[in-house]
């Protein structure tokens, strides 16, 4: 057991270097995967069978598959023998006082203007009594119950509505569809699962509840967000803070359902540890994200505002099928130091009259990588669909990349698809007219990435907008040279 | 052993049947054997492009599996006459000729008259023992093989045109290099190799064709290398109208040095399966590239162009203009990769693929790619895919013109910016009647498709 | 005084434009600099406002008693010091009230001044707005961008009566201008004039003065000021021509 806790210690706590209070489930497994590791997941964590037949069924296949391979992403191949499945309930480690907590870690926390108490919720510093982060939840709770929404975790689902979940798990984005969902659908840890009634607007947007609980982010989560008939909600994911985690992998999927009128707003912002400055240790972030608009009118729009992390690869997209269904997708991606990002979206227009927007704006800097990589497919019955895709790359010095492979397949004649992507450097005249007008360099460069950026923040809920905005000033403080 | 492997096997068969062969049925230029050697290696060990290629995901090549190709060993003297060839001949030919029936030089129905001083201009079997040395650099290069059909064409090319301009020589009137494809007992596949050098300062136009008499199968896989030098000129016209059943594959290589200019106009009409690699290499600053092409894919056609454009050094400037037309059954390709290089600053390049679907059953697969490494650079690229618009087909039918005829202007208004690219009206005029002719037979089908359209 | 050159030489990639230029301007004064293509007038402007690639060789230029040269372009913009743009640039998705909010707030803060909030800030665009007689909608749109020739030049003066330079230097600011948008920018400047307020128009057609009235009149030539004098001198430059001054001084 000694040489196990050992790893399992290396495991959880790299990344905080002082010394930490630990509270560590005894229950252990070894690393590696196999049949018998996901019984004892799904056993631990009390599933009705069908679940576990349903990780079984994804694991057998997930064996038959091979890993895919990007051109233009790099990353050492990972080890799924070395990879520890499962990790009890993640607590993780508390540190005493914010004194504790790397003032790098800190000084990032007050930029963005985050409160005192969330800093230690975010940096793992033991809450006080002051702010009960646990009533506050329960009042998140009260508030939806009343409105019939149900908005709780994956094995709660599995417990309290196991129909619901059983009807639509897998139904987008089904285990066979990739590698890493294959994988997901293994040994997926816990995620979220949001049901909206018909006609029922969600009362308030589904972001603050998860700040305060976005440290608990596992490896392979998996979301699931049901909108009946006219319903609607939005629906926020990520944290501006930087996420440091000790697990290099992370394979998500999310899932979406809209129905007929039904609209689900999307949102990520994401900042990831991106590595040191030799781009080790950063998170690999494999992320597969469908939305179904399966009601006629239906709408699904996926925001998403992404710096850091070391290598990213996400493709949300959107299967059009209900008529005049619409698909929406605004991206900034900001990559720096050594971090590749490859993302983009896919579109597949089916039904009649559909509609997709796809916004997407990179900045490099430094020696960022960035790919846009997109599809827009308009199948054979997709009468009048249309499509606009928009493209822009903003490099800042002459040692970044910016590429952009957007596929386009069109087997309609009446669909009408228009593809523009531009490519631009903050000009030396730009910036001169700034600072001639008594702006600071860096202000200047603010500005008018800012401006660059505009249409993908106007998407955002306000509060997540203004965050945005700073995390976007900070990732790119002193690029400019 | 599947089919894939079989082909690969029947071209392999073919290159060796030609070892054998070839020592004593052809006249090879001892500077062309490291080519043919490099060839051959490379077809015994290159397997055939499949979907999961990324550039070959949208063209298959199926059809090598459905019938196998002789490559014809030798040319067929008085297979054909000039009385049988007046009618693809242009009417205001002005400028010299060189004819190829099936992949060789058909000197009775070539015309190259006198030439002025500094141009060169002879073929593969008949190339004089000491070439320009402009030309003779190129000729000799063993270039790497991308793909298994350019190995074969090294490894077995049949003929070719060898164009040169020595520095300074400005050449008014166009050469063209006139293919047609005769019909043998068997589907032939031929491999043409051209090549076109332009020295320093020079300036000329090109005019490459490739058509056929009566409408036999085949397969023309040519190769064609293009070296513009320092302040050089060229205008490259092709017109491409193969027949109904006959398979292209044009891999063409330019480079470009400094402050030289190239102009490609192309129109890909024929064939049932055509595709064109446009690879052009800026290898010196203030050179221009203005690359303008159409294609049609009419039913069952099959029409793909993948350009290469590599902005490897600074303040070059390219335009690729890029236009499809589909009908029935017909799909269309393109792949625009634009690479620009990291210290490539000032790099200005723009492209648009625009496409035209006139019936349901079409498909479009288009691909504008950017790859940019520099900062200070002007890059942007566009594509639509749409179908004709139905005011203005309404205005035209509101003035009475038939339905198909209207469609049948509209599209040879959107087939107009490229075409009007071609200097000489004769080329225009036979590329808008082909266009025309394709257009019309399915033009019929649309009209049905229409109005017996429903829902 | 408020600007003093003297014997101001500079370069712009390498090559030499300005040879000795000297000037004094107090506040309240219009200065017209006049000039045929190439002498420099341009460069001298740029010099001022401290543009990359325009180098000082030789001289000075003391801006209320302090060396200009040695200030970054945002202290001299902060210090009361103006450039409209011959080709004012485009910076497309910043809106243009919001530029304007965040250079004035900048300059402020940089003189130790309390900045505004947006209420006080609209309330003091829509007034200068009405002074220098511009269309209200230019503050909703991007800076400059899918601006019309004038409308540029109408957005340099807009901004010139939000800060409220101490010296205003407008660099061609006729030029691509018809009539009725040289009427309108010309008011504008007018309606700025104060005697805390100098201004330079660099100009190469006398058209312009006939709306902005300058009290002192140089000619820039061979990156030297060749003649001085009152509005008098572009009339007879305008009679006749560059050149005259050239047969002038070879006599």
């Amino acid at each position: 057991m000694g040489s196990t806790s050992e790893q399992y210690d290396a495991l959880v706590s790299g990344g905080y270097e002082h010394g930490f209070v630990s509270e560590i489930d005894t229950e252990i497994i070894p690393p590696g995967l196999s049949e018998d590791v996901i019984r004892f997941i799904s056993s631990r964590k009390a599933e009705p069978e069908w679940v576990l037949e349903y990780r079984l069924k994804a694991y057998r296949h997930w064996l038959t598959m091979t890993p895919p391979h990007w051109a233009s992403v790099h990353y050492p191949p990972i080890d799924h023998d070395a990879i520890s499945y499962f990790a009890a309930p993640r607590k993780k480690p508390t540190l005493n006082s914010l004194d504790e907590v790397d003032p790098e870690l800190l000084a990032t926390y007050e930029k963005l203007g985050i409160p005192l108490e969330e800093q230690k919720a975010l940096a793992g510093v033991a809450v006080d009594a002051v702010f009960d982060s646990v009533s506050v939840a329960t009042t998140f709770r009260e508030n939806l119950a009343e409105a019939g929404v149900i908005f709780c975790s994956i094995s709660e689902a599995a417990q309290d509505h196991p129909d619901l979940l059983r009807e639509y798990l897998g139904s987008v984005v089904p285990h066979t569809d990739n590698y890493y969902a294959a994988l997901n659908a293994a040994v997926f840890t816990d995620g979220t699962f949001v049901y909206i009634p018909k006609g029922v607007r969600c009362p308030m947007e589904l972001s603050t509840y998860f700040r305060i609980n976005a440290q608990n982010t596992g490896q392979f989560e998996r979301t699931l967000i049901i909108a009946e008939e006219g319903s609607h909600v939005s629906y926020l994911e990520g944290c501006t803070a930087p996420m440091r985690d000790e697990n290099q992998l992370h394979a998500a999927v999310v899932e979406l359902v809209a129905m007929k009128d039904a609209q689900i707003k999307y949102s990520t912002v994401q900042n990831w540890y991106p590595g040191d400055a030799n781009g080790k240790g950063g998170i690999y972030n494999f992320v597969t994200k469908r939305g179904d608009c399966r009601g006629d009118r239906s709408k699904i729009s996926w925001t998403q505002v992404e710096t850091g992390s070391a290598i990213t690869w996400k493709y949300p997209s959107c299967l059009l099928r209900g008529d005049d269904s619409v698909g929406e997708f605004y991206s900034v991606a900001v990559t720096r130091g050594r971090q590749q990002a490859d993302t983009g979206t896919k579109m597949i227009h089916i039904g009649r009259n559909t509609r997709s927007t796809i916004v997407s704006k990179g900045i490099s800097a430094a020696q960022g990588k960035q790919a846009y990589r997109g599809l827009v497919r308009m199948a054979q019955r997709a009468e009048n669909a249309r499509n606009h895709t928009q493209c822009d790359s903003l490099l800042i010095g002459d040692r970044c990349a910016a590429h952009t492979y957007p596929y386009i397949e069109v087997k309609n004649p009446t669909a009408k698809v228009e593809h523009e992507a531009t490519t631009s450097k903050i000009g030396d005249d730009q910036l001169f007219y700034c600072r001639s007008r008594g702006i600071s360099e860096e202000d200047a460069v603010s500005l008018i990435v800012n401006g660059f950026c505009k249409e993908i923040f106007n998407e955002l809920p306000m509060e997540f907008a203004v965050e945005a905005q700073k995390l976007l000033a900070i990732s790119l403080e002193g690029a400019v040279g | 052993m599947n089919t894939a492997e079989q082909t690969s096997t029947d071209l392999r068969a073919l290159v060796q049947a030609a070892g054998s062969e070839a020592a004593g049925a052809l006249a090879t230029p001892g500077w062309l054997t490291p080519v043919r050697e490099r060839g051959a290696r490379d077809v015994l060990t290159m397997p055939l492009p499949v979907r999961k290629d990324e550039a070959w995901r949208y063209t298959p090549v199926g059809f090598l599996e459905r019938q196998s190709y002789r490559a014809p060993q030798v040319a067929a003297p008085g297979i054909l006459v000039i009385a049988d060839i007046q009618h693809l001949l242009r009417p205001d030919s002005v400028g010299p000729r060189l004819v190829f029936v099936n992949g060789y030089h058909a000197p009775a129905l070539s015309a190259i008259g006198t030439l002025p001083d500094g141009v060169t201009l002879t073929t593969i079997t008949q190339a004089p023992g000491q070439l320009p040395v402009g030309l003779r650099q190129q000729v000799e290069r063993v270039a790497e093989h991308r793909h298994v059909f350019s190995a074969l064409n090294s490894a077995l090319v049949s003929d070719g045109a060898l164009i040169h301009l020595a520095a300074g020589t400005i050449l008014d009137s166009p050469i063209e290099i006139l293919h047609i494809a005769v019909g043998t007992d068997e589907p032939g596949i031929c491999h043409p190799r051209h090549a076109i050098v332009v020295d320093e300062g020079a300036q000329a136009r090109v005019v490459e064709r490739y058509c056929s008499v009566g409408d036999p199968v085949y397969f023309t896989n040519a190769v064609v290398d293009v070296h513009v030098a320092a302040g050089a000129g060229l205008v490259h016209e092709r017109l491409q109208t193969e027949s109904v059943g006959a398979q292209h594959l044009t891999e063409l290589r330019v480079t470009l040095s400094e402050n030289s200019f190239y102009r490609h106009v192309a129109a890909a009409l024929g064939g049932e399966w055509s595709r064109t690699n446009l690879q052009v290499v800026f290898a010196g600053e203030g050179a221009e590239a203005d690359l303008n092409g159409l294609m049609l894919a009419g039913d069952k056609q099959l029409n793909d162009v993948h350009l290469d454009i590599r902005h490897d050094v600074p303040r070059c400037t390219s335009r690729e203009a890029f236009k499809g037309i589909l009908d029935g059954r017909g799909r269309i390709v393109f792949d625009g990769r634009i690479l620009v290089a990291r210290d490539a600053q000032k790099t200005d390049a723009q492209l648009s693929n625009d496409n035209l679907m006139l019936s349901r059953s079409a498909e479009v697969d288009t691909k504008p790619q950017l790859e940019i490494y520099a900062d200070d650079v002007k890059c942007s690229h566009g594509t639509t895919v749409g179908e004709l618009d139905k005011d203005s087909l309404f205005y035209l039918r509101s003035r009475g013109i038939p339905e198909s005829q209207a469609m049948r202007m509209l599209c040879q208004g959107f087939a107009g910016d490229v075409l009007d690219r071609l200097a000489d009206q004769s080329l225009r005029e036979i590329a808008q009647e082909l266009l025309d002719k394709r257009l019309s037979t399915s033009g019929a089908a649309l009209v049905e498709g229409e109005s017996g359209d429903a829902s | 005084m408020l600007l003093s050159i003297k014997n101001l030489t500079a370069e712009v990639e390498g090559k030499p434009i300005l040879q000795g230029v000297d000037l004094d301007v107090r506040p309240g004064e219009v200065h017209a600099i006049m000039g045929p293509n190439g002498s420099g007038k341009s460069t001298l402007a740029h010099v001022l406002a401290g543009r990359d690639g325009y180098d000082v060789t030789g001289g000075e230029v003391l801006f209320e008693g302090q060396d200009l040269i040695a200030l970054e372009p945002e202290e001299r913009a902060s210090r009361g010091l103006f450039l409209a743009f011959q080709y004012p640039v485009e910076l497309p998705g910043v809106n243009n009230t919001h530029f304007l909010k965040e250079a004035l707030n900048a300059q402020r803060k940089s003189r130790g001044e309390p900045e505004l909030d947006s209420v006080a800030f609209l309330k003091l665009v829509r007034e200068k707005i009405k002074l220098v007689s511009m269309n209200p909608e230019l503050l909703k749109r991007q800076v400059n961008t899918g601006f019309s020739g004038g409308e540029k030049k109408r957005n340099e003066i807009l901004q010139m009566a939000v800060f409220e330079p101490k010296l205003a230097v407008l660099d061609e600011t006729d030029s691509g201008l018809d009539i009725d948008a040289l009427r309108t920018v010309s008011e504008g400047v007018n309606a700025l004039r104060s005697p805390d307020r100098a201004v330079i128009l660099v100009t190469h057609y006398q058209r312009l003065l006939d709306y902005i009235e300058p009290d002192f009149v140089h000619v820039l030539a061979g990156g030297r000021i060749v003649r001085s004098g009152d509005k008098t001198l572009a009339k007879e430059l305008e009679e006749k021509g560059y050149g005259w001054l050239a047969d002038e001084e070879a006599a």
